[in-house]
């Protein structure tokens, strides 16, 4: 059977994430269209300025939900459809290569619709934190979505506001 | 009373070195185990922000479990503070 989803955990001191490796997988003779979403470390943010952040993950589970999410956008938008998720661990400097997803398929619609699906489930459900270290020498852990409830891509009220919690912002 | 061994991540990963702590608790339940913790933090972390508890899950390997359901066999869980993927 035709691999449909390669998905992967990279230890930032074994390798960088290499989107080039994300589109020769998701690639396939009859598929038209490719989507490809790359998460970098930026150099701000909320005012201040950032050195690198440090990925902590909880690999097993992380890995785990990658193929329950994949096989969710399969059965939405699928089946005709190649995905790839690789997230980076460890400690990643400004302009690094976070996260890479990107999904192939005939036609560019359902690339792009399963593609979007894909990264904002990787962001809200996957057993990943980031802590942020400041120019200032500083370090703190970022807070986003709580696992807490059934619908786990929803932020907990109290978070809201407190650490200026947006999903359209992270 | 059982003894929990509970991998921290995120801000828990903080409270010490190595990463994981043992828990005693009263109670087979995820929810017993975060009544344990809720009572463990204030006292042996005194200025750990112990309300992140609140909005934590608990996990095996393969999935998040909810407050209702047994601790694992085995006696090891993740505590997970909102996630920050990405």
């Amino acid at each position: 059977m035709h691999v449909r989803s390669q998905l992967k955990v990279v230890e930032r001191t074994d390798a960088a994430l290499d989107p080039a490796e994300a589109i020769a997988f998701v690639s396939d003779p009859g598929f038209g269209g490719i989507d490809v979403f790359i998460g970098k470390v930026r150099d701000l943010n909320q005012g201040r300025a950032v050195r690198g952040i440090s990925y902590d993950l909880f690999v097993p589970l992380v890995l785990n939900g990658f193929q329950q999410m994949a096989d969710e956008v399969q059965a939405e938008f699928g089946p005709r459809l190649r995905l790839y998720v690789a997230h980076a661990k460890g400690r990643l400097a400004v302009g690094d290569v976070a996260v890479v997803v990107a999904a192939g398929s005939p036609h560019r619609d359902e690339a792009f619709c399963a593609c979007r699906a894909l990264i904002e489930a990787v962001k809200h459900r996957s057993a990943i934190w980031k802590q942020e270290h400041y120019e200032r020498g500083d370090s703190v852990w970022s807070e986003g979505c709580s696992l807490c409830h059934d619908h786990a891509d929803q932020p907990h009220p109290t978070l809201e506001g407190r650490e200026g919690h947006d999903h359209a912002a992270h | 009373m059982t003894t929990v061994q509970v991998q921290l991540f995120g801000a828990f990963s903080d409270l010490v070195a190595d990463g994981r702590i043992e828990v005693d608790v009263a109670g087979d339940r995820i929810a017993d185990l975060r009544q344990a913790l809720r009572e463990l933090l204030p006292q042996r972390w005194p200025a750990f922000r112990a309300g992140l508890l609140d909005y934590s899950a608990f996990a095996d390997q393969e999935r998040v479990l909810r407050d209702h359901e047994a601790i694992p066999d085995d006696r090891r869980v993740a505590i997970l503070p909102p996630v920050s993927g990405g």
